[in-house]
């Protein structure tokens, strides 16, 4: 088994300091180190939950990556990992988006440190204003032929404006290092529009978070990939996945009214993009 | 003359002397401004929501009327106070069960004190704020065989759990002894359900909420109100079922984000609400 360390990580654990950080191999699977203090075991109970819960319907399943049970890897001492689908192996050149969903990372089963954390995280960045925050983002410069991403620490200062600024960047051909010229927002049809776009599965999500009482899901991430090869051909195969789960807890019978007040607010800014760009592609 | 509202279900309460709001027995609601800028806020928003061109017709319908402010003799005696003047939302209900529901996960809001968002947090930790993204803050509920109404203290109220909540919006739609443990919820496809129930009503708000980024209504409450002596004979038309919003000292520029968290919050109520139709349905 060949394994590396996957190419296009924008949020999240990487492998540092000797502590073991995510591989893939060579046959579409993702290995992910169980995290530390119970997180790892609550994500591989949600995992086994929730491949074995008959009452997921089919179209919501396709939102959560594969899971294959856990597995020993060699040269990570023994220790366990969480192997899932590799959710970029079918892209040739992804681009890739991590929002972390909710107006709060916190949740009642945690500690008092650990709510007060992510207190300060979350009045920080944009979570508390806007419902969620962007971890992290790599996109393809189609001028440059390579890809980009924002400094770290310039990403988790942004404000509502920046997350605007953010979210046309991840669509737009044009010179993305360049600060200087406007991000041309020109893929927003192709990847967040359309029948299959990234809006329409947000959406499809939406409804099944309108009801669904079975998780919460504190801390979550939507991951959103879309394809560049062949985006000039109208082909983005934008997907929406979600993933993080080392903070799922049981719904008890309340929806996860923290995860949609957040998807909400982030629908309204997807959608305001692609018809900002419908708009000025009418104009033109 | 003004007395005090006669089926107030939470907030300030005129009686035994208290500051409280008052109602002239034509229509008009007085709420007394309150302290610390509060009753400014509050005045504020509703001069602005009442020329927002940007508002909906069918939305409006879900605000109390607002007639400006008046300086009236305050409910405990402290002299003239100026007033917000509103339609009586419950005038021409003779006999309503009201309850009044706290909407959000969080009643603070970015830019508050330290001890105004300390508050607040404890508040919203120990009550179901967090856990649901709604909170009771009070009710009236007729015992129809009892022939009286039935209040729960204002402590109990807020010393609600999860199970406590779902209980009582059971009862509010019983027509059993409240005093029972179990509440048959018979009223529950006239107050909630059809065409132009309470969930039609929620669900209207909730489609407004998911694109509205007019305002953020940080710790306002829906009130949701019928009419009890008409519901034996009369079923839906008789109860005439009842969603405003209210408490508006705290509502924010929405700057073009959506209220994400009074629209959670509203989620998970209309879902309870739901619940419980689909139950009596069965």
């Amino acid at each position: 088994m060949h394994l590396k360390a996957p190419e296009h990580q924008v949020a999240g654990h990487i492998a540092k300091d000797g502590k073991p950080g995510p591989l893939v191999d060579d046959k579409g699977r993702f290995f992910k180190p169980l995290q530390g203090d119970s997180r790892g075991e609550i994500e591989v109970k949600f995992y086994e939950s929730f491949s074995s819960n008959t009452e997921i319907p089919d179209h919501i399943r396709r939102y959560f990556p594969v899971y294959h049970g856990t597995q020993a890897v060699e040269g990570s001492d023994g220790a366990a990992m969480i192997v899932l689908e590799n959710l970029l192996s079918k892209y040739s050149k992804p681009s890739v988006m991590d929002v972390k969903m909710g107006s709060r990372t916190w949740y009642p089963e945690a500690s008092e440190e650990y709510i007060r954390k992510c207190l300060r995280k979350d009045a920080r960045s944009t979570t508390v204003s806007s419902g969620f925050r962007i971890s992290g983002f790599e996109v393809y410069d189609h001028k440059e032929l390579s890809f980009w991403k924002p400094d770290r620490k310039l990403l988790n200062g942004i404000k509502v404006d920046g997350v605007r600024l953010a979210l046309r960047k991840f669509v737009s051909s044009n010179t993305l290092s360049d600060t200087s010229s406007k991000p041309d927002a020109a893929f927003a049809s192709s990847v967040y529009g359309g029948s299959n776009g990234v809006l329409t599965q947000l959406l499809e999500l939406k409804t099944w978070f309108e009801n669904q009482t079975f998780y919460h899901f504190n801390s979550c991430s939507i991951l959103i990939i879309y394809e560049n090869e062949s985006i000039h051909d109208d082909d983005a195969r934008a997907q929406v996945k979600l993933v993080d789960f080392a903070h799922v807890h049981d719904g008890n019978g309340v929806i996860d009214h923290n995860f949609l007040g957040g998807l909400c607010s982030f629908i309204n800014f997807v959608r305001d993009i692609l018809q900002s760009s419908d708009e000025s592609t009418e104009n033109n | 003359m003004l007395k005090d509202p006669e089926h107030q279900v939470a907030g300030h309460m005129a009686k035994d002397g208290r500051l409280g709001p008052l109602v002239d027995g034509e229509g008009r609601f007085f709420k007394p401004f309150q302290s610390n800028g509060r009753g400014e806020n509050e005045a504020k928003f509703y001069e602005s929501f009442s020329s927002n061109k940007n508002v909906p017709d069918h939305i409006r319908g879900y605000f109390p009327v607002y007639h400006g402010t008046q300086v009236v003799e305050a409910s405990n005696g402290s002299g003239k106070l100026p007033h917000i003047v509103l339609d009586d939302v419950v005038y021409g209900y003779p006999n309503p069960s009201g309850m009044d529901v706290k909407i959000g996960s969080r009643t603070w809001y970015p830019g508050v004190s330290e001890q105004y968002f300390n508050q607040c947090l404890k508040n919203d930790r120990e009550t179901t704020s967090v856990s649901l993204g709604f909170r009771h803050a009070g009710f009236k509920i007729f015992d129809h065989q009892e022939s009286r109404f039935w209040i729960v203290e204002y402590k109990v109220v807020h010393g609600y759990k999860v199970d406590d909540a779902r209980l009582v919006l059971r009862k509010f739609v019983s027509s059993n002894s409240l005093a029972d443990s179990i509440p048959d919820s018979a009223f529950a496809s006239e107050v909630y359900g059809g065409s132009s129930g309470i969930l039609a009503q929620l669900l209207e708000l909730k489609a407004w909420f998911e694109t509205q980024t007019l305002y953020h209504f940080s710790s306002c409450s829906v009130y949701m109100f019928y009419e009890n002596e008409s519901i034996l004979m009369k079923g839906r038309d008789g109860a005439r079922a009842q969603v405003k919003l209210v408490d508006f000292t705290h509502v924010l520029d929405g700057n073009g984000v959506v209220d994400h968290n009074f629209l959670g919050g509203l989620s998970s109520f209309i879902k309870f609400i739901q619940d419980i139709l689909e139950r009596q349905q069965r």
